[in-house]
């Protein structure tokens, strides 16, 4: 394993530990203006999707409730996601900040786009889980959707970042084939003083 | 014949992508039967209630495992479909595949990949239970925020550690 690349990767890991616990404590404070964002941006999609439109969301705090109406001034309780919900965000900024190579600009760029995408992705998650709800209770068989939503929901921090930083790691990994090269691919250099 | 010259390597990338997309696919695909399939859903729960069963017996905790749940007189925990790591190995494995090495090397990152993780995500387990023992209040957070995150980065770290290896065989290996 090349040193340089172990360290690089050890740095990341000890970057991301540090600014999650940094920001895991500021979450509570943000959580609930994120979850208004995402029940407010969810909503005119609701009324889109449906027909007629049935849903209720109610954000209070940091908990997101999602409600029925069922007869005229009445509502039944669907789900309630809690605080954990969106905490992708906090992984999200954690994985930008703690991704080598990235200058301050580039940094905040990606980190406000991927901000960006991570909330359209949770409005689609909202949305096709509450829809999917409904199925089950309607007694179709949508299993499959609902691993795929919850698997798109789990690894949409990790996509963006990738999508977005992909170009830093290639850079990085390249800088380690070299080290690589340099270490072990001339038959001079190598005995005489060559790193790796 | 210059428009053929410029094409070549473009249909070489092409037949070099293609099937490195449908493997992706197919492990995305694997991974939605799998979740929907009970009876193997079932057996991995199983498997790592018991593997998590065993390891606190070692422990001294006097455990009962019964299919996903594992009690003792303490607390208990259920090991449900979100807790087994399939997804995160499904994604660790898409990076495998996704990148550019041999196949004997992917083989490896997925089996270093599975291997790490269950054992990762064992760790997470035990942990839990002595979290819920000791500091019940702090479960919910330690679950769903420490070793949620915790998972992902130690997951990319893995790869990232096996592709700075992998990279550089591949190159040797095709020059």
């Amino acid at each position: 394993m090349r040193p340089k690349l172990a360290r690089t990767v050890v740095r990341f890991v000890v970057i991301f530990a540090v600014v999650l616990c940094a920001l895991a404590v500021g979450w509570p404070h943000v959580a609930p203006a994120y979850t208004t964002a995402v029940a407010t941006l969810a909503r005119p999609v609701l009324r889109a999707v449906e027909a007629p439109n049935v849903t209720v969301l109610d954000a209070r705090g940091d908990e997101l409730g999602v409600y029925r109406i069922v007869g005229e001034n009445r509502i039944a309780p669907v789900v309630v996601f809690d605080r954990y919900l969106f905490f992708a965000v906090v992984l999200l900024v954690a994985l930008f900040a703690a991704t080598p190579g990235l200058g301050v600009r580039r940094r905040v760029a990606r980190t406000v786009a991927g901000l960006g995408l991570l909330l359209v992705l949770h409005v689609a998650y909202l949305v096709a889980s509450v829809e999917l709800v409904y199925a089950v209770a309607a007694g179709r068989a949508v299993g499959g959707w609902q691993v795929a939503v919850r698997v798109l929901w789990e690894a949409a921090p990790i996509l963006i970042w990738v999508v977005l930083t992909a170009g830093a790691w290639k850079r990085v990994l390249a800088a380690s084939r070299a080290e690589g090269i340099e270490g072990s691919e001339s038959p001079i250099a190598g005995p005489i003083g060559a790193e790796g | 014949m210059i428009r053929s010259a410029i094409e070549r390597p473009r249909r070489r990338q092409v037949t070099r992508l293609a099937p490195r997309l449908v493997a992706c696919a197919g492990v995305v695909a694997l991974l939605i039967v799998l979740a929907n399939a009970d009876g193997a859903m079932s057996a991995i729960q199983g498997a790592f209630a018991r593997v998590t069963g065993g390891i606190l017996s070692l422990f001294g905790e006097t455990v009962t495992v019964d299919g996903n749940t594992v009690q003792t007189g303490r607390f208990g925990i259920s090991v449900v479909t979100a807790c087994t790591g399939l997804f995160l190995t499904g994604l660790f494995s898409i990076a495998v595949i996704a990148f550019p090495t041999g196949l004997r090397s992917k083989l490896v990152g997925i089996g270093i990949g599975a291997g790490g993780l269950f054992v990762l995500n064992v760790v997470r387990l035990v942990s839990l239970y002595y979290v819920g023992v000791h500091l019940p209040g702090w479960l919910d957070t330690v679950h769903l925020l420490v070793w949620q995150s915790g998972l992902i980065v130690l997951a990319i770290a893995l790869w990232l550690l096996w592709a700075g290896t992998q990279g550089r065989r591949h190159r040797e290996a095709t020059r």
